[in-house]
């Protein structure tokens, strides 16, 4: 039954690809997005019985793929993924209904589309190394194309999508490795047969697979060092693309670490989990300060992204740690708040993304610095997105505070633990959090308040207005959910804890408490968000009627103080710029800014200034010191490399005598 | 050294100011709201300098107008009133309509010198659009060209209600 299930997921998908291929105009945006919304709702139908029954789906079939087959099995685990893609997945799908502009409508980005979902879909499902690796690529070569779909008008389009091909090759050369090394030493390519035989595995195989795939998985992730084309890529993707890569995309970095470190590996020494925490931590700290101080509205939220899966890692590493040590259900508390942060991220950024690719095809631009005024212009679409920022900010009684809370006791309940590394890494990982919290808080007080707040700054933000219905719908569905699992997360708490216990273990008693608080069982320290969102409510209507009955005089609203110029200008407000502006100063090191200020003197007198150009703009270091360097290094081998094929026949003919000889005398 | 010596002596005498005794009833009333304690943001609308010397120096140790509650202050947003000097110039006279305007009310508008009370010598100049009372309503007036400060400190007491 969910087999059958699986394989009408699968079709429904081709069959929505065929149709973006072959439909003629009018349809083509509506036919292919209603089924691949079907395809979607097969996909959260088997996941949701999986999630339920705990019964695995298994396809297989011999025909698909040569000489290996192609087989697909979803337990409890893959489902959780599979659950999350499909609700991003239908939302985006609604959204681009209304969405007009970076050529999604083409023939190609409508056939290609579908297929990315699809692939979003399946990727959990795996079960063999040949069959996950097709279904890997198939997702990193059609994300690559929606990416490009844009690239005829805008040459940065071009430029990310080549950071992202690079990054993705590379990360899925590891990938291949490390899974080919595994299916080699074990004997068997299929993921049973793997973790199987993984325990009778010399170490250094293992280790050497582990950290080939977290390698791999992290460059999708967008894990630094392996971030660089994330907030390219990100951004210039249309804008279901950016939704989709940035709420279900990423994930599959997670998911692949965790299946192949706790699921095919079955856990492994101390030092794998202090890399994934030091990772996590990096990633942490680095996309939370450069989305603190991005003013691009789209770079920003891709930055974002990174220190989300940050803090997912923090928690995969923290639970990695705890299960080495033997802590078995701090393990699995720390991976349920990982898995919980998985899902509710994918719930507020997938809202994010969409609101902002709303306010991007509003008003043409995603450079907050020329935004401004939009609640009061698009005020459904602020309204989402500020719901989405206030749960990305971690705040109760939305969602992001539920699995930060979570994600907080676990490392804080590892403490008393005489396990030297958790003694050290704990207290980090909390300081981590807390950081990248306040950051967090902060960089979505400039987004809303800059770009949603005050005065339009162009004449674009001022003619704003309000967006199609659909794009309402599907990002309105997603901050819904950030509000219903913020109140009621025992929604999704137990599907969590079962995908979690599906990978290290289920002989582990349940460690929450239940029902309408959340709470680790034995431990003080219990958490009931439904009651903290009442509390809350009731707190706010007693400030604004106590504020009403206290209110005496009439509110008189008068112009804005501005020293009392006769003309006062929006371009005189607050900007993103400067509101990350100090947070640049104390992170120099880390941000390195370059500024530029150009001032032109009048023909006749140098006293006076005709006009002054000022341009500041902030570099990640690693692109800078890393990869430049890198690639430098690359074109240098590139031009020398090329002198030895000169066209000429001769050479090449003793280059293949000589070949030949190496052969035959290496052979013999 | 000497000159630091001497202020000191003076911050430790600072000038005796007399009370105004009570005022109109509109000031009596402005001084009962303001209970000792009188923000001010000062403008000039053109004047020559010489109104800004004399109330430079009712904070100066000598005088010390903050004894009496009487500060300067930066927005007029936090102010009780504004302190307008010199005749007011064609440029000055919407910035001053702005500046009142961004004052909470109830408020004050206190015109300090000859010039802000009547143009001065000023009178019908090129550029001058009228005395302070001519663009905006004015509660009390300073007298003198320019006036000393303990006539200022003096008449601000009779608001600050000090």
């Amino acid at each position: 039954m969910t087999g059958a299930l699986l394989v009408a997921t699968a079709l429904l998908g081709l069959a929505a690809s065929l149709a973006g291929a072959i439909a003629p105009g009018r349809i083509r945006t509506l036919l292919s997005s209603v089924l691949t919304i079907a395809s979607c709702g097969f996909g959260l139908a088997v996941a949701t019985e999986v999630l339920h029954t705990g019964h695995v789906a298994v396809v297989h079939t011999d025909r698909l793929l040569p000489l290996s087959g192609f087989s697909l099995m979803l337990d409890r685990f893959g489902a959780l993924f599979v659950a999350v893609s499909a609700v991003v997945g239908i939302c985006a799908m609604v959204f681009r209904l209304g969405y007009d502009g970076h050529g999604l409508s083409s023939r190609t980005a409508s056939s290609v589309l579908p297929l990315f979902v699809t692939t979003l879909l399946l990727v959990p499902t795996a079960a063999s190394v040949t069959t996950f690796l097709f279904l890997w690529e198939l997702m990193a070569v059609s994300s690559l194309l929606l990416v490009l779909v844009d690239h005829r008008r805008r040459p940065e389009v071009q430029e990310a999508a080549q950071w992202y091909a690079v990054m993705t090759q590379f990360g899925a050369a590891a990938l291949l490795l490390g899974l080919v090394l595994l299916a080699t030493r074990t004997g068997g390519q299929s993921f049973a047969a793997i973790a199987a035989g993984s325990a009778h595995l010399p170490s250094w195989v293992k280790s050497s697979a582990f950290v080939l795939v977290v390698i791999g998985f992290g460059s999708k992730a967008g894990m630094v060092p392996l971030h660089v084309w994330l907030p390219r890529a990100h951004p210039e993707a249309p804008g279901p693309v950016s939704a989709l890569m940035s709420a279900a995309m990423v994930n599959l970095g997670i998911y692949g670490i965790v299946r192949v470190g706790d699921g095919l590996l079955g856990g492994g020494p101390v030092w794998w989990w202090l890399l994934v925490m030091t990772l996590g931590a990096l990633s942490a700290l680095f996309g939370s300060l450069h989305s603190a101080t991005s003013t691009d509205l789209k770079r920003l939220l891709a930055y974002s992204t990174t220190d989300n899966v940050g803090l997912m890692l923090l928690g995969v590493g923290a639970s990695g740690l705890f299960a080495s040590a033997g802590h078995q259900s701090l393990a699995l508390v720390a991976l349920a708040a990982a898995l919980l942060h998985v899902v509710f991220h994918a719930v507020f950024k997938g809202s994010l993304f969409l609101t902002a690719s709303s306010i991007q095809q509003a008003t043409g631009t995603r450079d907050l610095d020329q935004l401004g005024g939009l609640l009061k212009r698009m005020p459904v679409t602020g309204s989402l997105f500020l719901v989405g920022g206030l749960s990305i900010a971690a705040l109760p009684p939305l969602c992001g505070f539920v699995s930060e809370w979570l994600l907080l006791q676990a490392m804080l309940h590892g403490l008393p633990s005489s396990n030297p590394a958790i003694a050290v890494a704990m207290p980090i990982g909390v300081g981590v959090l807390a950081l990248t919290g306040g950051l967090t808080a902060l960089t979505f007080v400039k987004a809303a308040g800059i770009g949603l707040l005050g005065r339009p700054r162009t004449k674009p933000a001022a003619q704003a207005g309000e967006v199609h219905e659909s794009m309402w719908i599907g990002a309105g569905v997603l901050a819904t959910l950030c509000l219903v699992f913020g109140v009621a997360p025992f929604l999704v708490i137990p599907a969590v804890l079962d995908a979690a216990r599906n990978v290290i273990g289920t002989h582990i008693p349940d460690p929450l408490v239940g029902g309408w608080q959340v709470g680790l069982s034995g431990i003080h320290g219990v958490l009931a968000p439904g009651l903290l969102g009442l509390g809350l409510l009731v707190a706010v209507s007693l400030v604004a009627g106590a504020r009403r009955l206290v209110q005496r005089a009439a509110v008189r609203r008068t112009e804005a103080w501005g020293c009392g110029r006769e003309v006062q200008t929006a371009r005189m407000q607050y900007t993103a710029t400067s509101f990350g502006e100090p947070l640049t100063r104390v992170f120099e090191d880390v941000l390195s800014p370059s500024h530029d200020l150009d001032v032109s003197h009048v023909a006749e007198s140098r006293y006076y200034v005709e006009a002054a150009t000022f341009h500041t703009s902030l570099n990640d270091g690693f692109e800078r010191h890393l990869y430049r360097p890198a690639a430098g290094g690359l074109r240098w081998w590139g031009t020398i490399a090329r002198r030895v094929p000169n066209g000429s026949v001769h050479r090449y003919l003793a280059f293949g005598l000589v070949a030949l000889i190496v052969v035959l005398v290496v052979v013999a | 050294m000497r000159l630091t010596t001497l202020a000191r002596r003076w911050r430790a005498h600072p000038a005796a100011v007399p009370s105004p005794g009570p005022g109109p009833p509109a000031i009596q009333q402005a001084a009962g709201r303001n209970r000792g304690s009188l923000q001010l943001r000062h403008v000039d609308a053109g004047s020559c300098n010489g109104c800004e010397l004399e109330i430079a120096s009712i904070f100066s140790p000598v005088y010390d107008a903050e004894r009496f509650g009487i500060r300067l202050e930066a927005s007029p947003r936090h102010a009780d009133g504004l302190l307008v000097t010199g005749p007011v110039t064609r440029n000055m006279a919407d910035p001053l309509r702005k500046t009142l305007e961004a004052v909470p009310r109830p408020r004050v508008v206190v015109a300090v010198g000859d010039c802000a009370r009547n143009c001065g010598v000023f009178r019908g100049a090129y550029g001058v659009e009228g005395s302070v009372a001519d663009v905006v309503p004015v509660d009390l007036e300073i007298p003198g060209c320019p006036p000393d400060p303990a006539t200022i400190i003096t008449a601000l007491r009779g608001l600050a209600g000090t």
